[in-house]
């Protein structure tokens, strides 16, 4: 690490529209708004040399947030409330960032240390009632595992390892939202929409995920979970 | 159309955006999109295939500008959705929408849908059915917004113009607000469509095809007044006077040119004689330096970009261009931004303003375009490039350290003969060995790739009263161009020349075309330039439905005095001076470049009332 570099922390949401973009599009139009913003960042040494960025754990396409984080390294220290208009005003609302800090160069990188996070899932439909939803839940992670299926791959999830929090159900709107709170580990991380599909066809309602959004991601710490920022 | 607010529309359309592939083609919200202007005058600008492909389209990009800049005018864009979002928005009953407000596209007062090149044509059909507009301009009625054309392909309007209201011929920056304004009024007027259309009509560079009837094939378009015999192309003066979209859309997704474009120069006159550009955008006109740095400098800031391309058909003749990379390296200098020249020629010089551009960091792919294999068949299509040239260009970029070329060549070019195809063949075993050796000992690394792409005879070119070669001889050609490459060491790919027929019939029909695109479409024919999505048979089928080969459309010659179907659009070179150098090309006799020499006589600066616009000494290889 250059001694004279700075790190930034930088909390962003991802809302409306643009749940629907990956998260490569996410990181590659964040580090344009800093580009945009004309905060002094950091590049690497060699070949081609790129903007020293960072991101959290990445979130699906479809999935909304509203605390996500990156780590942006400057090359001259501008004062937080100053960084922070800077790159509000250069990015567009529905990834607007919401808070900035600096950190210690030492902390272990967000990919690594972010390992919860929680989920706001709404579901609509047929049947679909807080106590229904709520039993077939805790029948399915009351049998401990959870075998699905993604892009062709078979994934087993240890619930009592994945889920470390109770999962709610409440009513809201027309349906009901589940809070999920995951745990990111060797398997990878547990979608929780993949949790409420098969709660919602093992309670054989009619109903269907209609919208995901991660409401906060931890590191956990000895002392608890903290947010990164 | 029932009016929803964007927020209903968008909830409709959630569900379906999770149940298609890369849903961030529909979803806008993008840095530079301009939303909420309450025009009363809505225009949709379309590209007819996906986000991607057509999201970094200049054109379109300047049009959308222009409109949004003026009061009253509001404009949005839209894009094709691909088979998977088209075939839920048909079981969802949800209409084409812009991106921008998700309103109904029916609801606009314009369509405008750019034609970039002939394997669109289905997907513009796909589109207006998408909109739920009627296909044909002779079934819209007055709540059906104008549909209105543009773009290269405008050129040959005849296969399209059943389908078209009216079509722009020619560059759009002055010629937009012309059409939107002249609809606008003769809407406040009360004046009901065939009036409105009337009126476009007198507009210079507008055509409106229901106004020409077919006489009978090889007679001439019998023009009603007040539409003009022939329709002369619209070209601004000087691009000096438009500032370009520096800080236009910047996209989510990987899209194709995903980076800031400033256009440093319009036309060229080199005068390649297969080339439908080099035609259709004389003259030549460039933007100053200042100009040029300034906008540079500005769209990188404004958009985030770490990219820039220096555009035009041919960047490396600007006449300041090396005052202009030596002003861009430096100030760009250790920010890791890449300035990029989009085709080089086949000099030393362009070598050597690529090498510039990439002091210290990556070099971008290098990329020449000899076209033919033998000076004699050079000579013909007027690609003043030699031998020497591309094995010196070749020699001193490997010396600089590329280590890969790419190499872009035409099989069944007028009056080639095999002795040319295997010339091929020799020229590429001589760029390999230059590059060899210049490499020293890398030269294990050394790699040549060869490109080769069928000859389309395109109008307004000197070649537009040639046919096509046949199907089968291109195929014949193949083989024996296979066999005169050198295998180690190059990597020789080809455009289909199944591909390369149909753009051919729609490149080349007149009006019946249409009945065919048409019949296509019906059976399923759409994104047909995505490789995995074209097919030939269909299309055969398609043509002979409508009563039609498409082979004998591909392969028809013309003469000197038979009446092109293009013939009632101009683009301003004189057909007379296409036929003188339709006979040099004959002879083998090259053409000189109007911009570093004298005119040659191609009338375009006097039909259109312009000049030549050059910074400078135009220099480098002539
Ligand atoms: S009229 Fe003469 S100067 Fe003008 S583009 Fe044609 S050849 Fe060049």
């Amino acid at each position: 690490m250059a001694p004279n570099e700075f790190r930034m922390r930088v909390a962003y949401r991802k809302t409306g529209r643009v749940r629907f973009l990956s998260h490569l599009e996410v990181m590659r139009a964040l580090e344009r708004s800093v580009r945009r913003s004309g905060l002094p960042y950091a590049v690497t040494h060699g070949f081609s040399p790129r903007m020293k960025l960072a991101f959290g754990p990445a979130l699906p396409v479809g999935t909304a947030a509203l605390r996500e984080h990156f780590d942006v390294w400057t090359t001259r220290y501008v004062p937080a409330a100053e960084a922070m208009r800077a790159l509000a005003d250069a990015t567009p609302p529905e990834l607007a960032p919401h808070a900035v800090a600096y950190v210690a160069h030492r902390e272990p990188s967000l990919g690594a240390a972010v390992t919860l996070a929680e989920y706001d899932v709404y579901m609509e439909g047929k049947g679909v009632t807080e106590e229904a939803v709520q039993r077939a839940l805790d029948t399915v992670i009351g049998s401990g595992r959870l075998d699905v299926e993604h892009k062709g791959k078979q994934k087993v999830f240890d619930l009592s390892r994945s889920l470390p929090k109770e999962v709610r159900v409440r009513p809201t709107g027309s349906g009901v939202t589940a809070t999920v709170t995951t745990r990111m580990g060797q398997e990878g991380s547990l979608r929780p929409d993949m949790l409420c599909t098969v709660a919602l066809s093992r309670a054989r309602c009619d109903g269907a995920v209609v919208r995901v959004t991660r409401t906060d991601t931890l590191i956990e710490e000895e002392e608890g979970p903290r947010r990164p920022l | 159309m029932p009016a929803e607010s964007p927020d209903v529309a968008w909830e409709r359309l959630e569900g379906v955006l999770a149940r298609v592939e890369r849903p961030a083609r529909y979803i806008d919200s993008e840095w530079g999109a301009i939303r909420g202007r309450d025009g009363a005058y809505r225009a949709a600008l379309a590209y007819p295939d996906t986000y991607e492909i057509g999201q970094a389209n200049q054109a379109l990009a300047i049009l959308y500008q222009r409109l949004n800049a003026e009061e009253g005018f509001a404009a949005e864009r839209v894009y094709v959705p691909w088979v998977d979002m088209a075939a839920e928005m048909r079981k969802e009953r949800i209409p084409l929408f812009s991106l921008e407000s998700l309103a109904p596209i029916a609801g606009f007062d314009l369509l405008g849908i750019t034609l970039p090149y002939e394997l669109t044509y289905t997907n513009v059909l796909e589109l207006l059915d998408l909109c739920e507009v009627p296909l044909r301009a002779a079934e819209r009625t007055d709540d059906h917004p104008l549909v209105v054309g543009g773009g290269p392909c405008a050129y040959n309007p005849e296969p399209m113009a059943p389908f078209f209201d009216a079509l722009l011929i020619g560059e759009g920056e002055e010629a937009v607000l012309d059409i939107v304004r002249t609809h606008r009024e003769a809407r406040e007027e009360g004046r009901e469509r065939a009036e409105v259309l009337e009126r476009l009509a007198t507009i210079p560079g507008v055509y409106v095809p229901s106004l020409y009837d077919v006489v009978s094939d090889g007679a001439p378009m019998n023009a009603r007044p007040p539409a003009p015999d022939t329709v002369v192309k619209r070209a601004v003066t000087d691009l000096g006077e438009y500032r370009p979209p520096v800080c236009g859309v910047v996209p989510y997704m990987d899209v194709v040119h995903d980076r800031v474009a400033i256009e440093v120069l319009r036309g060229c006159t080199r005068g390649c004689r297969f080339c439908q550009a080099g035609m259709v955008y004389r003259p030549v006109r460039e933007r100053v330096a200042d100009d040029i740095v300034r906008e540079v400098m500005e769209g990188l800031a404004c958009t985030g970009y770490d990219e820039v391309s220096l555009t035009s058909l041919s960047t490396t003749d600007h006449s300041q261009l090396e005052e202009v990379v030596r002003r861009l390296t430096s100030r760009l200098e250790s920010t890791g931004v890449s300035v990029s020249l989009p085709s080089l020629r086949v000099d030393a010089f362009s070598v050597g303003m690529a090498r510039l551009l990439a002091a210290g960091g990556k070099l971008p792919g290098l990329t020449l375009a000899p076209e033919a294999g033998t000076q004699r068949l050079r000579d013909v299509i007027n690609k003043n490039v030699t031998e020497d040239d591309l094995i010196d260009a070749v020699s001193r970029a490997f010396a600089a350290g590329w280590r890969r070329v790419k190499l872009y060549f035409m099989i069944g070019l007028p009056t080639e003969t095999d002795a040319d195809i295997v010339g091929i063949g020799e020229l590429v075993r001589g760029v390999l060995s230059a590059a060899r050796e210049a490499a020293g000992p890398d030269r294990g690394s050394v790699r040549v790739a060869v490109s080769v792409s069928t000859f389309v005879p395109k109008a307004h070119t000197p070649f537009q009263w040639l046919g096509q070669a046949p199907l089968d001889e291109i195929l014949r050609r193949q083989q024996v161009l296979r066999d005169a490459v050198p295998r180690k060491g190059v990597d020789l790919s080809w455009h289909d020349a199944d591909v390369s027929l149909l753009e051919a019939a729609m490149a080349r029909g007149g009006r019946e075309v249409a009945s065919a695109i048409e019949a296509a479409w019906r059976s399923g024919a759409r994104f047909d330039a995505w490789t995995e999505r074209f097919d030939l048979t269909l299309w055969r089928e398609a043509f002979a439905s409508a009563g039609l080969d498409a082979s004998s459309i591909a392969e028809r010659e013309f003469g000197e005095e038979d009446v092109l179907p293009w013939a009632h659009i101009s683009c301003g070179v004189s057909p007379d001076y296409l036929w003188r150098e339709y006979e040099r090309a004959v002879s083998a006799t090259p053409t000189p470049d109007c911009s570093f020499d004298r005119c040659t006589g191609c009338e375009v600066c006097r039909a259109l009332g312009i000049d030549l616009v050059v910074g400078g000494e135009r220099r480098g290889a002539q």
